[in-house]
């Protein structure tokens, strides 16, 4: 019979592993007994918990990224990882920190050196505003408001004249 | 001569350099709006904004002169395929759901889809090794564009696109390359694993998986983020040259040593497309292909590379009906197909 290396009296039935103070990794046996005070699960029982931490771990970090949200377009990072995509140009800011070992990753660099993007701001604007505006006139003339179409025709006539 | 039919884009003129080797290269841009969520999760309402948008850029820049733009109803198939054939669309835009909308220019060099997997992704072609006039052009569009629109863009990651494998530059350019010697002498594994072990990719033109039909392969950039568009392009460029020279040299041999064999091969081709009354899509780009190697080679004199080269688009399935002008089923294609390639070579 194997003595605990414990207690030196009950029959060891288990092996456990210990991290000494030097960090050195040493296997003790000891009886049920002792393992019970000293909380020590059986080696077997903890492969099966190992599992089972893992799977946690996974839903763990699958809530946290369900949480992390984009600002701007409300996609979640976990979304982003089932989909591929990312939602706006936000979610870049939004995500920043978790999306840099990924573009590493697949990159082998983050930081872009190719060229810029520079103006067109003004002209991009009013585009975007006499689109807009377009979208509305139609809508009131849809809806018959024949005052807010006026209105909005001449913001139109003037915007598209800058 | 001037064969029946089938008008094809400027760039499958195979006069561009090394167009024995080479049939095209092509730079393609992804870029995105900045205000407007990418396409997958954009509204349709914000759709038909970013064509509005875009199409107005494209108006106001003059590239509507010498091009059309295609709405949602002219994308739907058949039509989809016919563009597919002639790499001015991809699968996924054709297939897409979303309102999406597809500028192309007259001679078919440039394309710009709105609406795929980011807001704009425009590409040009040119014929043969040529990246200096595909790379002007795109970048010349690019630039007119973003005169007109605001793009997604930061200066840490550059353009922002949909899926980070695109950031950065959002730039893939690639060349076609047809590699019929090296595979008979089967260094292809080698010459192409060069190419992926630099980090580019490597995949066979027509057929699924390690199926390749015609020997035909595309090498294209996986990396966007942390080089400059140039210098992405001069390690393609550096690699095709390579390739270029392994696949001469292989030419070469297959001359000295196996000449009656290729030559036998090449006039077999070319008695079957001359003579078959039934012809698959898939046999077709088969014998082609085999010609095209004859031609390159100066075996058959007849014939230019670029009558084989719009051969190989004029016989795919949906561009084979749009020339005919009729819709036909597989078979009436397959019997049709023969007939057409037939005609158009026609001892002179």
């Amino acid at each position: 019979m194997k003595v605990c290396d414990l207690c030196g009296k009950g029959e060891a039935t288990m092996k456990v592993s210990q991290l000494d103070k030097e960090g050195k990794v040493t296997e003790i046996a000891v009886c049920a007994e002792c393992a019970r005070q000293r909380g020590f699960a059986e080696v077997e029982k903890l492969k099966a918990n190992a599992a089972e931490i893992l799977t946690e771990l996974k839903t763990r970090i699958d809530e946290a990224d369900s949480r992390l949200v984009c600002r701007s377009c409300g996609l979640s990072y976990a979304e982003f990882k089932r989909l591929g995509r990312l939602g706006c140009s936000d979610c870049y800011v939004s995500f920043h920190d978790e999306l840099l070992p990924l573009i590493r990753r697949i990159h082998d660099a983050v930081q872009h050196v190719g060229r810029s993007a520079s103006g067109g701001r003004k002209q991009a604007q009013m585009k975007m505003n006499v689109q807009r505006l377009r979208e509305a006139l139609s809508g009131a003339i849809q809806d018959e408001d024949y005052e807010k179409a006026a209105a909005l025709r001449d913001q139109l006539r003037r915007t598209e004249e800058e | 001569m001037n064969p029946p039919g089938g008008v094809v884009g400027k760039w499958l003129a195979a006069t561009g350099p090394e167009a024995d080797v080479v049939l095209s290269t092509r730079v393609r841009l992804a870029r995105n709006l900045a205000d407007v969520p990418f396409t997958h999760r954009a509204k349709p309402r914000d759709h038909e904004r970013t064509i509005e948008v875009v199409r107005w850029a494209l108006a106001d820049t003059g590239y509507m002169e010498n091009g059309k733009f295609l709405d949602n109803e002219h994308l739907a198939e058949p039509q989809g395929q016919y563009l597919i054939e002639r790499h001015l669309a991809s699968p996924d835009f054709v297939a897409s759901k979303a309102t999406r909308g597809l500028y192309i220019s007259d001679d078919e060099t440039t394309s710009l889809m709105v609406n795929e997997e980011d807001h704009l992704r425009f590409q040009v072609m040119a014929s043969g090794l040529d990246f200096p006039e595909a790379f002007t052009a795109a970048a010349a569009l690019d630039e007119k564009l973003e005169g007109q629109l605001q793009y997604a863009f930061s200066p840490e990651f550059g353009f922002l696109t949909a899926c980070p494998t695109n950031l950065g530059t959002g730039m893939r350019a690639s060349v076609l390359v047809h590699l019929p010697a090296l595979v008979i002498t089967r260094e292809i594994e080698k010459v192409l694993r060069g190419a992926i072990h630099i980090g580019l990719a490597v995949r066979g033109l027509y057929g699924e998986g390690s199926e390749t039909k015609g020997n035909f392969f595309q090498i294209s950039n996986q990396k966007t983020v942390g080089q400059t568009e140039w210098e992405i392009i001069e390690t393609i460029a550096d690699i095709s040259r390579q390739v270029i020279t392994y696949e001469r040299k292989a030419r070469e041999y297959l001359m000295k040593k196996l000449r009656v064999e290729v030559e036998d091969k090449v006039f077999r081709s070319l008695g079957l497309l001359r003579g078959a009354r039934v012809l698959s899509s898939d046999e077709a780009i088969n014998l082609i292909a085999s010609l095209r190697l004859g031609v390159a080679l100066g075996i058959v004199n007849e014939i230019n590379l670029e009558q084989v080269t719009r051969l190989l688009i004029l016989v795919r399935p949906a561009n084979l009906q749009v020339m005919l002008g009729e819709s036909l089923t597989a078979a009436e294609r397959d019997e049709r197909r023969a007939t057409f390639v037939r005609e158009t070579l026609v001892h002179p």
